[in-house]
């Protein structure tokens, strides 16, 4: 089993606790394990037995923030469990008017990263029975055996770069602060990709986005994908066809990644929900880049106080199509 | 009629039978493996055991031509779709050709049948390939399907250590065996190192499952199952027993084409009312329609669970929420298990 810390599980549960029991909340969102120990996937906690199966291993990738724009609806006060980018993915929703800050208690905890299956059975080679952690290590039990492994090597590709593993915004911080990262390979494909001449790079994607099913599962896991209606389903005008032809996979992709311009938090959440793996977060930190580049580093979701370069004016912002 | 080939020899046998028409197999397509056409230089990967899509597209393609059409002035020509080629689906495993089978109860013997797919379906010649080593997603067992064996195929292929034999079932597959002439080596007495390949045993009891839930529409059940689901279609989309479609149009003025694509029941839309009614208003609803279909509404007409235990919702869901999830929620679990 994918025991890490049972101690920490139990500090998560305490805190917790006290406030759903005691009526300051009225619902926990948080994790539970699925049918297998590589896999933790959302919980809706609202008793004492719900709370039971509470998990808090390195499984636990599924942003919960994002559950808040339905359960609000039906919940006075709720209680999320966040990771560094899921504190991120909240600011976002409180920058569009999407959630109040009052209905919501965020429970901090600082991430380690999320640990990736497939790279796990890689490392193995073989059938994985289980892992156990301690200081930064991973050990895998095979068959044969144990073997080890080093955590920062079995990341999901999410959390590989990831620079704010700690909540920007919480109300209680259940552990002890990571402290914020390098990433210094965050924009390293981006790079390579802007070496490529144009024809090589629409090739490039036009490869990677022949996979595309168009199951819109990349959008519906996206903290800024918050729209109520989306374009692809607007039907006067009709902006998304259904057809699976390139240009229309270009349509949804590029529509869907320039709208997130300056408001994409990195969290990775829709590469990680493709089911045929399109590198969906190269495109989203294209533009991350090139914001940064136009207006000065910003780091979406940090702090929600500090807008969107592209949701500000100011007569001193570099205007860089008028000057070329 | 059994044939050998030595595995080595493989390319030559994919570059002869698809001069003769399209070629399906799985193929490593960057990080993942699809069931896709054949290509010179295409990586061909026959020891994964689950596409990340189910092979129900070569079937049932995500989009299909029904007709084009042009117009100039008042004249409106309308030209069928093009001739559907025989093809060669290799590397089907049993669970996704038990799907397949449970397509054909849908769009074949129906009165009057689906026409393109049904074409499809006869002009295909379909090679299974048995498992050799389950996906730890795999459950097949529990829908009683048999890893080694895919009884619909024309071919059955069995991966061997360093050769695969290949065992011709019916006249198509006769004819595809014998097509291919000196490539492959007479395997009459070759036998298959048949495993007893056992898949991931969630402990589901399925006894009386769909007339179980006839009455259970508004059990509340539904009022929590939903609630993690995020409202995206991959579920559907990696299904090999999802088979709903749509029909749209693609084309500019005074030209296009009438087609069909997947559809998705996960989606809004899909039940979404000219006037703006929508009967499944929400994820709930929609939710309990997919599960209900496997679970109920399919097997009340054609008596079995359109599940085969394939394991791919239960890879690719981001969120977990797969149809042991559900089967398990809905009491179709043993008691003993739990």
């Amino acid at each position: 089993m994918a025991e890490r810390n049972i101690e920490s599980v139990n500090k998560v549960r305490e805190a917790v606790s006290q406030d759903l029991l005691g009526g300051r909340i009225d619902l926990l969102l948080g994790w539970e394990k699925g049918h297998y120990w590589w896999q933790s996937r959302p919980l809706f906690a609202r008793s004492e037995e719900d709370l039971e199966k509470l998990a808090w291993d390195s499984f636990c990738a599924v942003n919960l923030s994002r559950y808040l724009l339905e359960e609000l609806k039906d919940h006075d006060k709720i209680g999320v469990l966040v990771k560094g980018c899921d504190a991120r993915a909240f600011n976002r929703l409180l920058q569009d008017n999407m959630v109040k800050r009052d209905q919501v208690i965020l429970y901090g905890l600082p991430c380690p990263g999320m640990l990736d299956y497939n790279r796990l059975i890689e490392k193995a080679g073989g059938a994985l029975l289980g892992i156990t952690e301690e200081n930064g290590r991973v050990i895998l039990n095979i068959e044969s055996g144990e073997q080890e492994a080093q955590r920062d090597d079995l990341l999901l590709d999410k959390c590989k770069d990831c620079r704010y593993p700690d909540p920007a915004v919480y109300d209680q911080l259940l552990f002890s602060p990571q402290g914020e990262k390098e990433g210094p390979e965050r924009f390293k494909t981006v790079e390579e990709l802007e070496e490529m001449s144009a024809e090589e790079r629409f090739g490039y994607w036009e490869k990677e986005l022949s996979r595309c099913l168009r199951c819109y599962a990349c959008r519906q896991a996206c903290p800024f994908c918050s729209c109520r209606e989306c374009f692809v389903e607007q039907e006067n005008p009709r902006w998304q066809g259904r057809a699976y032809q390139p240009s229309e996979n270009f349509m949804f992709h590029l529509v869907r990644a320039y709208h997130g311009t300056g408001r994409c938090i990195d969290c990775g959440e829709c590469e990680r929900s493709c089911p045929v793996d399109i590198p969906l977060q190269e495109l989203n930190r294209k533009l991350i880049k090139d914001i940064n580049e136009l207006y000065g580093d910003y780091e979406a979701g940090l702090d929600a106080e500090q807008e969107p370069p592209l949701l500000t004016y100011r007569p001193d912002d570099p205007a860089a199509f008028s000057e070329k | 009629m059994k044939k050998v080939i030595a595995r080595e020899k493989l390319p030559e046998l994919w570059k002869s039978l698809a001069a003769k028409g399209p070629l399906f197999l799985p193929i490593q397509e960057g990080p993942v493996v699809l069931f896709q056409p054949w290509q010179e230089g295409a990586e061909i990967n026959l020891d994964a055991v689950n596409t990340a899509v189910s092979p129900k597209d070569v079937f049932l393609p995500r989009e299909e031509t029904y007709m084009q059409y042009r117009c100039s002035g008042k004249q409106l020509e309308l030209i069928p779709a093009e001739n559907i080629e025989p093809v060669t689906a290799f590397g089907v495993h049993p669970c996704d050709l038990k799907a397949v089978e449970m397509l054909d109860k849908v769009y074949i013997d129906q009165d009057p049948p689906d026409a393109l797919y049904k074409k499809r379906r006869e002009n295909t010649t379909v090679v299974g390939l048995s498992c050799s080593e389950p996906d730890p997603f795999c459950f097949c067992n529990e829908f009683g399907v048999d890893p080694a064996d895919a009884p619909g195929a024309d071919v059955m292929a069995h991966l061997k250590n360093g050769s695969v034999l290949l065992e011709a079932r019916t006249d198509k597959g006769k004819a595809l065996l014998e097509q291919a002439g000196d490539l492959l080596q007479d395997g009459s007495k070759e036998t298959a190192e048949v495993k007893d390949v056992k898949t991931a045993d969630f402990g589901l009891n399925l006894e009386g499952l769909p007339e179980n839930l006839k009455e259970r529409f508004e059990d509340p059940v539904w009022d929590e199952l939903y609630k993690s689901c995020l409202g995206c279609g991959v579920c559907t989309y990696v299904c090999p027993t999802c088979y709903c479609f749509d029909v749209e149009d693609f084309g500019h003025e005074g030209e296009g084409q009438r087609f069909r694509c997947w559809d998705s029941c996960m989606y809004g839309h899909f039940t979404a009312m000219a006037g703006g009614h929508n009967p499944r208003a929400g994820r709930k609803e929609r939710v309990r329609q997919r599960f209900m279909h496997k679970l109920q509404y399919y097997p009340e007409i054609f008596n079995e669970i359109a599940c085969v235990g394939c394991g791919r919702c239960l890879r690719s869901c981001p969120v977990n929420l797969d149809i042991v999830q559900a089967i398990k929620a809905l009491g179709g679990e043993t008691v003993e298990q739990r």
